[in-house]
This record gives structure tokens, sequence and C-alpha cells, in this order.
């Protein structure tokens, strides 16, 4: 039926467009002059008719599931959720709309199997009336826009405008998506903080994710202090960045500088593919290979290592980490002007010399943009340390030891079951939010470092 | 300009060619400062070579699969028509297996003889037998995958020198193996079915067809969602909106996100789109849209460079002969900076190809063994198909893990060779 | 400063500082410079006029090996420094650049103090045995380039905030600091107003008193006005070389007469 509306949609902007376009055709060959071109006068009905319907459409979609839904539970006979906390409700309804889809699992109270049946016939009904709807609306705007068609009609105009609507339409996308990353982040992690106290969260030095989910359940009490998982995040980006900088500056200063064109030829794109490796490739990469690798060292050296030390997923990320410092480093040094560059070699100065003390720094405000950028992303980075960090949240600075992350902790807390109600699926909101909160922060600070940068220059 | 102090100037009358020690000191450390840059780029081409050999090396072998070719008698006992599924098709197999193993007990041995089958091969019969009743009492001639031990033991992933206690195979079971070999039973093709299988619990008989339609079909919806609206907003930003506070902040808002870590995306899409708009879990349609607002930034980012890139005088021109704004804008403008658009676009693609926390967090790290048949099917991707892998403990899951992962770097590879040649091919010099 | 007046020297009784025979230029497969002889005379300043793209500022480049650093440029030919050959295999470009200073024609200050751009050369060279002797330099080649009443309460301060005119002084001192035997100058006025400019050329005919001095110039009146030899390139050959006063009043080659005469240009 969804199919049927869009495919009703389409036929109707077909025919609004043919219908416009010989209307004005007729105008024309009755020997007036007209103000747009035929083309123009078809694309104004097939905008005016796609546009607002589409949207119609898109929003019927969108919406009509939790209406449904909240019809459905609004109908269920009293006292069938009374005391049940939303997790169970959510459960209920899931099992209606899968009684409602054909799987019927066990033997289902009668209710159940009531809603089920109301559940279908309201889904037809929907349909129904969308595919009612579509068709109306289609055939109204196509009339309206058929009675617009006259010699001095500005078509042109009209038609742009839309497209123009249209355009800033999908600019505002973008704050959207920001908007509803904030949104969602802060409304989630409010819920959170209703059970958590916020000083609780921010202060507390111990993580303990693990609550009972049933009263009668042994289970240690929750604890949910951020101190540890943040100290993780920061010693694994900090062995990421001891060892991405010095590489990724030092590639960076050779293919600006002494590189050969030939060895740039071969280097540069290597290192792009060292960016487009996906970071569950490194993953992969630091279970199989490292993290043995530093044991085995480790072992040799009499030195205890555990098996997902932060060595290695840091380690791993520093690699990741490598050609994006480079590029950015290699960048900012070609941003500076060849002037300062022949002024110090007419000088006698060496390469070198023009490099270390020339050029590098008068590039350092975009290299530490680049290099503020790089942090950002090893704490937001997820699946390295997903895959070859610890769980357990400690507090300890020891590299070799195991360590876990915020992201991590995120990706733990939502794995399984997301039951919305519970402090341990909120508190990866929580988390959510203050890894977005700190990334940003030094997002903004890093662009805005290596704009005014440009600015020197251009 | 009196002012001219006289200092005396030492005199320096030095020949260009004799070397003094100071210089020579000057070029020692230009040499350091190289010979460190050379060993970055060294460090970072070991690494490189290190992972693709290492995902080489433990790839390779699940290209291929030990498979066992038997001779099954059909056992009308065992098999009827009517009563198809509850037909005792291990056991006809293990018969089978039986017959070819003189120094097996066909009493203490069955289950171990029969392990030496996948788990697969007795719906392979079932298949077959479900195709063609005739084939009931008569005997079939079939080849079957092998069970990951012993397809382990046949690619030398065993060492036979291993004390017993430490091998996943013991010492009987390599013997019935190596009669099996001596028979010419054991064969080693082509693993077609790390492509044409879904997933499974079992090594042998897992593979990718799930995760490469389920990517597919989140790549497809990213690609139908973020090109079309990723252009309209760089058409509208680079061309038309006027420079003011609010474009600004917008441009300011799109540099941001795309510097946004993916995990935050992934607890976008859980919230919003699972959590209150209730579409479905799991689904590639959901993992498409979290992707492609991920990969809008970077197209808006590609498409105003390439716009940018389109010189003032060809907007002139078509301005100068009446043509209306947008009229330049799409007719000549867009035309001309579509190479770019489209490889920037390619490039943001293979991003979200590779692309896993946020599809973990939608739940697309389900366990499901069928492909799906539409978008919003629960499904796996390649990059967490990759990640379930990781996660298993089976030996055979290593190398399947390596040989997903170049599957997808052959992807990824193929994709940027297709940007690389758009960007030659049509990069030109204004 | 500003009438075409030639000055006067008799140049005959100097010594030749460098010496260029037969020199070609090649960029990629472009010929840039044919077959150019020059004599660059100790403590006089040699003017190269001509058209803009007649390959001026390409030789002037050859003179200190900055074209070096273009990796396409390829020079062939003989060039001397005081008889020795400075594209002998065994020659440092680094210690011919110590000897043959340049400035370029947009001011090109680096993003440091005013101190540490005139102590830039001193520092990497190790002319200074200490910070006493460092300062006296800095000191000397400010007055030099006339800007040490300028500058001198603000060594301090980023050499980028002096306006244009102080800057390409600032590069001229940071040049001198070195103490070169030679100073290329590549159209060191053309990004300055008059006013700088004429302090430049006041600057350039103090300079002759130490160095020689070669500027590269489109302006013709300042040719006349500073350089005691002149170079008239065209289209990369040079087309005639003589004692300035020559050059502008009774030149040999047509071509030279009409482009001072304003019919080529």
């Amino acid at each position: 039926m969804t199919l049927l509306a869009f495919a009703l949609l389409l036929l109707a902007a077909v025919i609004g467009y043919l219908v416009n376009w010989r209307a004005a055709r007729a105008i024309r060959e009755g020997g007036q002059r007209l103000h747009s071109l035929m083309g123009f006068h078809g694309l104004f009905s097939l905008l005016m008719i796609l546009v607002p319907v589409l949207t119609v459409l898109l929003l019927w979609l969108g919406f009509e599931g939790p209406v449904i839904n909240r019809m459905i539970l609004a109908s269920l006979p009293a006292g069938e959720l009374e005391g049940l906390g939303s997790g169970a409700i959510q459960l209920i309804s899931a099992e209606i709309r899968s009684i409602a889809g054909g799987r019927i699992f066990g033997t289902p109270e009668d209710w159940k199997l009531d809603a089920a049946d109301r559940l279908i016939a309201l889904r037809t009904w929907s349909d129904i009336l969308l595919v009612v709807v579509v068709v109306i609306l289609s055939l109204g705007i196509l009339l309206f826009s058929r009675s617009r068609v006259t010699a001095d009609f500005r078509a042109r105009q009209a038609s742009e405008s839309i497209v123009k609507g249209l355009m800033i339409a999908c600019s505002v996308v973008a704050i959207f998506t920001t908007v509803g990353i904030i949104f969602a982040l802060v409304f989630e992690a409010y819920r959170f903080f209703q059970i958590v106290p916020f000083t609780e969260f921010l202060f507390g030095t111990n993580w303990e994710p693990q609550i009972p989910i049933r009263e009668d359940q042994i289970a240690a009490e929750g604890a949910f202090g951020w101190l540890p998982v943040i100290i993780g995040t920061l010693v694994i980006s900090f062995v990421a960045m001891f060892i991405a900088t010095p590489v990724g500056l030092l590639s960076a200063i050779y293919l600006n500088e002494f590189a050969p064109k030939t060895v740039r030829a071969v280097v540069k794109p290597v290192l792009e593919i060292l960016s487009g490796v996906p970071t569950v490739v490194y993953g992969f990469f630091a279970i199989l290979v490292v993290a043995p690798a530093l044991r085995g060292t480790g072992a040799d050296l009499g030195i205890d290592i555990s098996s997902n030390t932060a060595l290695a997923a840091g380690g791993v990320m520093g690699i990741m980490l490598i050609p994006f410092i480079s590029s950015f480093a290699d960048d900012a040094l070609s941003a500076v002007p060849r002037s300062l560059r022949d002024g110090s070699l007419a000088l006698g100065a060496t390469r070198g010399e023009t490099m270390r003390k020339v050029l590098f720094p008068a590039a350092i405000p975009g290299i530490v943009g680049g290099v503020l950028l790089a942090v950002s992303r090893a704490i937001g980075e997820t699946m390295i340390v997903v895959m070859a960090a610890g769980l357990m949240a400690r507090m300890t600075i020891n590299p070799l030891d195991s360590v876990t992350t915020v992201t991590v902790q995120i990706v733990t807390l939502l794995i399984g079951d997301t039951a919305f109600d519970n402090p341990k699926t909120l508190a990866a909101f929580a988390l959510g939010l203050m890894l977005f909160v700190i990334t940003l922060g030094i997002n903004v600070l890093a662009l805005r470092i290596v704009r005014k940068y440009r600015e020197i220059y251009d | 300009m009196a002012d001219i102090t006289d200092r005396v100037d030492p005199p320096r009358k030095t020949s260009l060619t004799q070397s003094s020690a100071a210089v020579a000191r000057r070029k020692r450390a230009d040499l350091i400062l190289q010979g460190f840059g050379l060993g970055a780029i060294l460090v970072a081409f070991t690494v490189l070579f290190i992972l693709i050999a290492s995902l080489v090396t433990t790839g390779f072998s699940a290209f291929v699969q030990t498979h066992v070719t038997l001779d099954v008698y059909v056992d009308p006992d065992e098999i009827s028509e009517e009563q198809l599924p509850r037909g005792g098709f291990q056991d006809v197999l293990t018969d089978a297996m039986l017959a070819n193993l003189p120094n097996a007990d066909p009493e203490d041995d069955v289950r171990a003889v029969r392990a030496i089958l996948s788990n697969g091969a007795q719906f392979a019969l079932r298949d077959m037998v479900a195709d063609d009743p005739s084939l009931i009492g008569q005997t079939v001639t079939m080849t079957v995958p092998a069970s990951d031990p012993f397809d382990q033991l046949n690619k030398g992933n065993v060492d036979r020198a291993t004390p017993e206690g430490q091998r996943r195979v013991n010492d009987r079971e390599i013997e019935w193996f190596d009669t099996l070999d001596e028979a010419g039973m054991i064969t080693t093709p082509l693993n077609f079915g790390l492509i044409t299988n879904a997933d499974s619990r079992f090594p042998e008989l897992a593979g990718l067809r799930g995760a490469l339609v389920g990517s597919f079909y989140a790549l497809l919806t990213c690609f139908l969602i973020a090109f079309p609206v990723g252009i309209g907003a760089a058409i509208y930003l680079e061309e038309f909106a006027p420079k003011n506070r609010v474009s600004d902040f917008i441009e300011v808002n799109i540099n941001n996100l795309a510097a946004v870590p993916s995990v935050v995306f992934g607890l976008l899409a859980l919230a919003v789109f699972l959590n209150w708009f209730g579409l479905p879990r799991s689904a590639p349609f959901v993992g498409g849209l979290t992707l492609a607002l991920m990969t809008m930034p970077t197209i808006i980012i590609a498409t105003r460079a390439a716009l940018k890139a389109v010189p003032p005088s060809i907007r002139e021109a078509a301005l100068g002969v009446g043509a209306s704004k947008q009229q330049v804008v799409f007719g000549h403008v867009l035309p001309l900076a579509m190479p770019g658009i489209l490889t920037g676009t390619i490039i943001g693609l293979a991003q979200a190809l590779g692309e896993t926390a946020p599809l973990l967090l939608i739940g697309m790290n389900a366990f499901i063994t069928s492909a799906p048949s539409s978008p919003f099917e629960p499904a796996t991707a390649l990059p967490t198909q990759i990640y379930i892998w990781a996660d298993s403990p089976e030996r055979g899951f290593v190398s399947r893990t390596s040989a997903a992962i170049l599957v997808l770097l052959g992807f990824l590879v193929t994709m940027n060779a297709i940007a690389i040649y758009l960007r030659n091919k049509f990069e030109r010099q204004w | 400063m500003y009438d075409m007046k030639v000055t006067e020297q008799h140049v005959d009784d100097l010594q030749i500082k460098m010496k260029a025979r037969e020199v070609d230029v090649f960029y990629g497969d472009t010929h840039a410079i044919q077959k150019v002889d020059v004599d660059i005379l100790d403590k006089t300043v040699t003017a190269f006029i001509g058209p803009s793209g007649c390959g001026k500022s390409t030789f002037l480049r050859c003179l200190n090996r900055m074209n070096d650093t273009i990796d396409v440029a390829r020079v062939a030919g003989d060039i001397t420094l005081d008889g020795e050959d400075i594209y002998d295999k065994r020659v440092d470009p680094v210690q011919l650049r110590a000897k043959v200073g340049m400035v370029f024609q947009k001011p090109n200050p680096f993003p440091k103090s005013i101190y540490e751009n005139v102590a830039y050369g001193p520092k990497i060279h190790g002319l200074a045995r200490n910070k006493a002797e460092l300062d006296e330099i800095v000191e000397t080649s400010l007055r030099r380039a006339a800007l040490w009443d300028e500058a001198k309460d603000r060594l301090d301060q980023p050499g980028t905030g002096l306006s244009g005119g102080q800057q390409q002084r600032l590069c001229i001192a940071r040049a001198v600091a070195t103490n070169p035997e030679v100073l290329l100058m590549d159209e060191p006025c053309s990004a300055l107003d008059p006013i700088a400019t004429a302090q430049v050329e006041e600057l350039i005919d103090e300079l002759r008193t130490r160095f020689s001095v070669v500027i590269v110039t489109h302006s013709m009146q300042q040719a006349a006005r500073v350089s005691q030899k002149t170079a008239f390139f065209h289209l990369g050959e040079l087309v005639e070389y003589d004692d300035t006063s020559k050059i502008f009043t009774n030149p040999d080659d047509p071509r030279t007469e009409s482009y001072i005469t304003g019919r080529i240009g």
C-alpha cells in the first residue's frame, strides 16, 4: 500500500507536468507571448505536487507506528497496564506486534489477541487513509497549479523559489542533526541524572554499571562514577598521541621539504590507504597481532602485561592517527608562503634549518589545530577500544594495565537489552553527552585555530 | 642616512669549496632530521605491511574450504518421503563415513566420526532429497564441508607434534582423516560459501551473504538520502546563501558535525530513530539513515570545494546572456563540478561502508542466518560481521574474520580507485 | 632623487666580482635564458632592466643558485664568484648564499620579532660569539638598512607588524646582517609606495660602499637613479650591457633604444 501511495504521487507529478506544459503550449499557439518557457510551467506543477505531498507521506510513515502504538495501548482493558514499568509496557506492545505479524509464541492472553486484531485493522485503515489523502492532495494541487497557467504567470520565478526553499531545507538538515544529537543526549542524560546525582557521576571514582534488573537478584549495587572511565580514555589517547604525533610530524616534514617527487608520489597514497582502513580492521589487528606481541615481549622482559593493555589499543590507535596528523601537518607546512622559504634559503640557511627555524614555527598554529583534532578523534574512537581495551573500569594511569574508555562503556551498555527506563542504559547517554561536550569543545577550538591560521596567509 | 656606524667587518675570504667544521655540523643536523623523517615514514610503511601480511596469512586459508566427498546410501528405513523433516540424515551420513573407516568402531565412535563432517552436511542431503525424492533408496555421491577442527587440520593449522591433550583433534581422529585423505575423499576447493552463505554458528558454514546484502541496502539508503540533500545544502550555501551569521553558523555547524565521534551518531539513532519513531531494530534502512547523517558533511564539504573550483568567468558568461542564477548553477556550474562531487561522494560512501560503531548501537550485530530481503529486515553489515566473527572463539572464525576484512578492504580499494580515476580523468586546470 | 640623473662613476678601476659566461636556463622545456655574458663589478650597483618576462629575475636567481629550489629549473654555462665556479659540484649552495644575499620583490619577514629576523642569518652562520656581539650585528644591520631609529624601541615585536616599506628595509637588514659580498635585489620596490621607494633607493646607494649590488627593476627611472652599470634583457637574451649613462643616452642596440624611449615594454 505504501508503494502504491508513492507510485500514485509520482504519477500525479508527471501528469501535472504534462497538463501544465500542454496548457502553456496552447496559450502560445493561441498567439500570446508567454512570460516563462513551457517547461517551467510544467516544472511548477511538478514541484507543487511533489514537495508537499511527499512531505505529508514521509511524516505519515514516520508517525504511523508510534501513533498506532499509543492507540493500541490506550484501548487495552483497564487495569492490565497498571503498575507496570515502561520496559514491561514496551515488551507487551512488542508481543502484540509480533502476534499481529503472525508469530505467536506460547498462549497469549485473549486481550492481547484482541489488541493484535485491532492493530491489524488500524494498520489497514491507516494504509487506505494514506492512499486517499495522497490522491486527494495531489489532485487538488494539480487543479490549482493548472489554474495558474496564464501568459503572464511567472512560472520560472515560482518554481525557482520552490527549489530555493528545498535547498534551504537541505542546509537546515545539518542543524537539525546537531539539534537532534544535543536533544537526544540531554533528554536521556537528564533522566539518568534524576536517578544518579550529577555530582556522584562527575566525581565518583567507582564505575560498576551492573545493577540488579529484578528486585531479588543478587548483584552488586551499581556505581556510576565516571572518573575511572575518563581516565582510561585519557591514558589510551595519550599513548596514541605519543606515537602518532612524532611519527606524523616527522613524516610530514620529510614529505614537505626533503622527499624527492617520486618518493612523495608513492608515500602519499600509502598514507591515504592507511587512513582509509576502517577502525574495525585496526581493532582486529590489535587483538590478532599487537596485543599478543606486546604480551610476548613483556613476558620475555619479565613484565606482566595485561592481555588487553592500554598499550595495544593506544598503540594501534596511534597508527591510525599517523596519516591524519601527517596530512594535516603537510597541508599546514604547504600553506606557509614560498617567499618565507626563499627568504631563509637566500640567507644561506640549509633546508633543515629553514624547516626547523622558519617553516615549522610559522606552521605551528595549523599543526596544533590538526593535533587537537587528532586528540578529539582518539577520545571518540570506538571500535579499536571496544575490541582491544578492557571492560573493567580502574583508577590507574599505568598503560600496561587494562583500562576501559567512555566509548567502550557506551557500546557495552547498549549492546543487548535497551530498555529506556534503566539507569544502565541511560548511563550510556550520560557518557555520550560528556563525550560530545568534550570532543565538541576540542573541535571548536581546533577549527578556530586552523581558520585563524589560514586567514594569516591567505 | 648619515648614521651608519663603521663596524670593521672581519675579513672572510674563504673559498666556496672549502668546508668548515661549522658547515659540516649544520649539514649533519640536516641529515639527522631527514633520517628521522625517513624513519617515521618507514614506521608507517612497516605497520601497513605487517597489517596486510597478517591479514593475508591468516585470511588466505578461508578462501578455500576442506570438503569430504562421500558415497551416501539414502536408506529408505531412515528417510521416507512422507516424513522428510524427521528423516535420519545424520545417521545415513555417519554410516557412509563408517563404511570408509574400517578401524572405527560402529558403536562407540559414532559421535566422533559424525563430527568430521560439518553440521551443515545433513541439511545439504535433506535439500537434495527434497528436490528429488527418487534418490531415496539409491546411492548418491556428494561433497560436503568438513567441520572446523578438520578443516584446520587439513590446512596445517594443527601441529601434529603437540601433545594430544592440547590438540582439538586426537590421534585417532587424525588417523581417520588421513585414511580419508589417502582414499582421495578430501578436497580443498575454492570456498564460494564465504560469499554465498549467510552467517552461521559453524565457522565452516559461515559466509558473508547477509552482511554484503545488509551493507548494500544500508549504503543505498545512505546514498539516496545523503547525495541529494548534501548537494542541495552545498549549492545553497556556496551559491545562494547571503553571507550572514546564519550561514556562518550553518557552516561552522557542518564542520563540527564532520568531527563528531561516530558513536554519538549511534546514540542519536538509538534514541530518535528506534526509541521515538519506533523504526525496526537491526534494519539496514535505519543503518543507512544514520550513515547518511554522518556522510552528509563530507559530501557538503566536497561539493562546495568542487563548486568553488568552477571559475567565476563561466557564471558571468552565462549570466551575461540573461540566464537566471539557478539556470546558471544547474545548467553550467553543477555539471562542471560533478566529477569533484562524485569523487567526494564515493570517498564519503567508502567511509560509511567501514563505519561500525553506530551500527552496533542500532543492533546490526545480531546473529542472523539469512540474508535480508528488504532494507527493513534485520541484517548485519560487513564491518559488524567482522566484529561478530572477531568475537567468536572458534579457531575457524579467525581466518574468516581476516578473509572478511580482505573482502571489505577490496571494496574500499575499488571505491577509492574509482574516485581517484574520476579525479584524474576529469581534473582540469582552469 | 626623482629626476633622470645618471650617476657618474668611473668603474674601470673596480675589480670583477662575479662573471657569467654563456649562461642558459631551462624551465622544463622552456628556454628561459639564452647565452648570457655579464660581469658584475665590486662595489657597484648593476641594474637588470627589460620588459616583464624577459628573464632578468631568472638570471638573478642563478647568481646565488636560488633556481636550485625549483625542481624543473636547469642551469648551464659558467658563473664564477671571485674566480670560483659557483656551480662546481663541490660548492655548497648554503655557503654560496651566505656570500651572495638576496632581497625579494615582496617583503617576506619571518613571523618572528624584528630582532630575531635580523639575527637569523648571523645565528645560523655562527657570526656572533655571544649575545653582545649579536646585539651589535643587529644594531649595525638595522642602521645600515636605515630602520634603527624606527625599530629600536620595538625590537621584540613581530616583523610582520611593520609597514610595507619598513618590512622591506627589515629584509634588507636581514640580508646585510650575514655580511654578504654581493646583494641581489629582485624588484625590491615594486610593492612599495613612492616614499618608501625613495628610502630604499637611498639605502641602495649607501650599500654600494660595501657590497656589490645587483638590482632587477622594471622601472627605467629607478635603474637610472641607482645604478652605475645596466644590462638590458629582452626575450631571454642579454641585448646590451654597459655603463648606465651610456645605455640611457646612447644605446648601441635599436631594441634598447625602443625600450628606453617607451616603444616596447
